[in-house]
């Protein structure tokens, strides 16, 4: 770089992205720089104090702080009103009791990560069409901002503590709002506990997404099968008591639900019932001597969701054709089932 | 260069580098040494480590004690099992990391045993290297050997896992005797 080219402000923000990249700090992408300026403004715009610590991992001796937080938020693209939203994403991922392996896994899960409330509006994060992604700030950066934080706060980087086999497409990407306003039932967050109309994030790790798309039916319960097949699939499978599964179901699918009388619970119970396997499926793959293969319960078909409540259902995407997403929540515990308020500082809660 | 530039990798003041390992002295001979075992719950990692447990005794007069399997595949062990370990043997086989997470933790576990006095021998698939030299960087032993087996060890039979613990006996054997051997620098 010459002389001339670092009196250039376009220079230097290159130079800067370079130099970050030199250090092993983005995730392949270019990052915006984090300043200390830029630190207060993100941790005014989410009341917090720098030092407080908001997660560990015992076994690689790292924690994190908010500031430390804040400044990998920067650097994914957040805009500082975000920054909450990223927190509260935070929380929510260690209630998961799969968490602490998720970030070394094989299997390279991603945090999906669900938004409820006004919020959603407010920052502009996209429930509808292309939910899952590109082209949205606040659902791009929010994600990024989470990968990040395990990237350079817990020092879990890939070829090294980070041993995922292929990874999952999409695993520090997904952010999504939940397009309440096209869903038959309350929002997914009033399931995880939080009050409708109050700002929340859910999150669960998940291994890949799966569509189903079925717009040739009426039928609810043909819609159901459908979707039960693609949960009962024997590759996602990977022994233990049960498979896994939860459904981000485009509007038009939800709307053929409810109207057909079905609440979420009654989609969870019709799906835990029928998304099964006989046990000679499961042995023919390969996989029939875990609690599957239970002499006892030879004949039985077996269950291949942890239970009803095991399987968690959202409403996202556009009501342009019937289409849902079925994904695999990781590891053998189910999702926590739980919801995080997104704080906002008492002095300014309309951010 | 660009002094207002933040680290986004200093987090906690608590945060301090790793304190270095002082590893176990070897003994000259494993006769009538007491050994345990420290499994994980990966599918034949139990089975490998009583492999080697049967040869370690057949072939060299230690007296296997102990076997305890640990269920967090992440975490290192409980420290009820280390302490049955620090206390009732004196050399410990540990195994087998043969994921992401676990062969980071044998790792782990390797040295905290090893802090305690007591030479481990852990036993780590060779596809998960990079993850094994990493843990024990970060827990202030780098260079830390450890016995390594070919991935994968999940899905052997019987015979398979038999076959392939006498073929890591040798190794196991000097990294308990062999002084020097379990550090370099």
């Amino acid at each position: 770089m010459t002389a001339t080219s670092l009196t250039d402000p376009v220079e230097q923000a290159r130079a800067v992205a370079e130099y970050c990249y030199e250090q092993g700090w983005t995730d392949g992408l270019p990052v915006v720089p984090a300043t200390k300026a830029g630190i207060e403004e993100f941790l005014a715009a989410a009341g917090r104090a720098p030092d407080e610590i908001i997660g560990s991992v015992a076994h690689l001796r790292r924690s994190v702080t908010v500031a430390q937080a804040a400044a990998n938020a920067i650097m994914a693209g957040c805009r500082p009103e975000y920054f909450p939203v990223v927190l509260a994403a935070w929380q929510a991922l260690h209630l998961e009791r799969s968490v602490r392996g998720a970030w070394q896994s094989t299997s390279g899960p991603a945090p999906l990560i669900v938004v409820n409330g006004p919020v959603r509006s407010r920052l502009g994060i996209n429930c509808a069409g292309g939910v899952f992604g590109p082209g949205f700030r606040a659902n791009a950066t929010i994600a990024r901002a989470i990968g990040l934080i395990v990237r350079n706060g817990y020092g879990v980087r890939p070829h090294e503590l980070e041993q995922a086999t292929q990874g999952v497409p999409g695993r520090w990407s997904l952010c999504l709002g939940e397009n309440e306003e096209l869903s038959p039932w309350e929002p997914f967050s009033a399931v995880g506990g939080v009050a409708p109309g109050v700002d929340a994030v859910s999150a669960v790790l998940i291994r890949c997404c799966e569509y189903v798309d079925n717009r040739a039916t009426d039928s609810a319960e043909a819609v159901l099968t459908d979707l039960a097949d693609t949960l009962a699939r024997i590759g996602a499978f990977v022994g233990g008591g049960h498979s896994s599964g939860g459904l981000v179901l485009g509007p038009e699918h939800a709307q053929l639900l409810g109207q057909a009388g079905y609440s979420r619970a009654g989609v969870q119970q019709w799906l835990f019932t029928r998304a099964v396997r006989d046990r000679a499926d499961l042995a023919a793959a390969g996989k029939g001597d875990g609690p599957g293969s239970d002499p006892a319960q030879a004949g039985a078909a077996f269950r291949m969701m942890p239970s009803a409540a095991g399987i968690p259902i959202l409403v996202a995407g556009a009501a342009n054709a019937a289409i849902s997403m079925v994904f695999r929540p990781f590891g053998w515990a189910p999702w926590s089932g739980r919801a995080v308020p997104v704080a906002w500082p008492p002095a300014d809660p309309e951010v | 260069m660009f002094d207002n530039l933040i680290d986004p990798t200093i987090g906690s003041a608590d945060d301090g580098g790793p304190d270095p390992v002082t590893l176990a002295s070897r003994p000259e001979t494993l006769a009538g040494l007491r050994l345990g075992l420290l499994a994980n719950p990966k599918r034949n990692a139990e089975q490998f480590l009583d492999q080697v447990a049967r040869l370690l005794a057949e072939q060299h007069g230690v007296k296997p004690v102990l076997a305890r399997m640990k269920h967090d595949i992440t975490d290192t062990a409980p420290e009820r099992i280390l302490d049955d370990l620090r206390t009732q043997c004196d050399v410990v086989v540990i195994g087998v990391g043969d994921c992401g997470s676990c062969s980071a933790s044998a790792v782990a576990d390797g040295l905290l045993l090893e802090q305690a006095g007591i030479p481990a021998a852990v036993i780590c698939s060779d596809a998960f290297r990079v993850s094994a030299d990493a843990m024990a960087g970060l827990r202030g032993a780098p260079g830390y050997q450890y016995v390594t087996t070919p991935h994968p060890v999940a899905n052997l039979s019987p015979d398979g896992v038999r076959d392939r613990a006498a073929a890591a006996l040798p190794a196991v054997v000097g990294l308990l005797t062999r002084p020097g051997a379990t550090a370099s620098s």
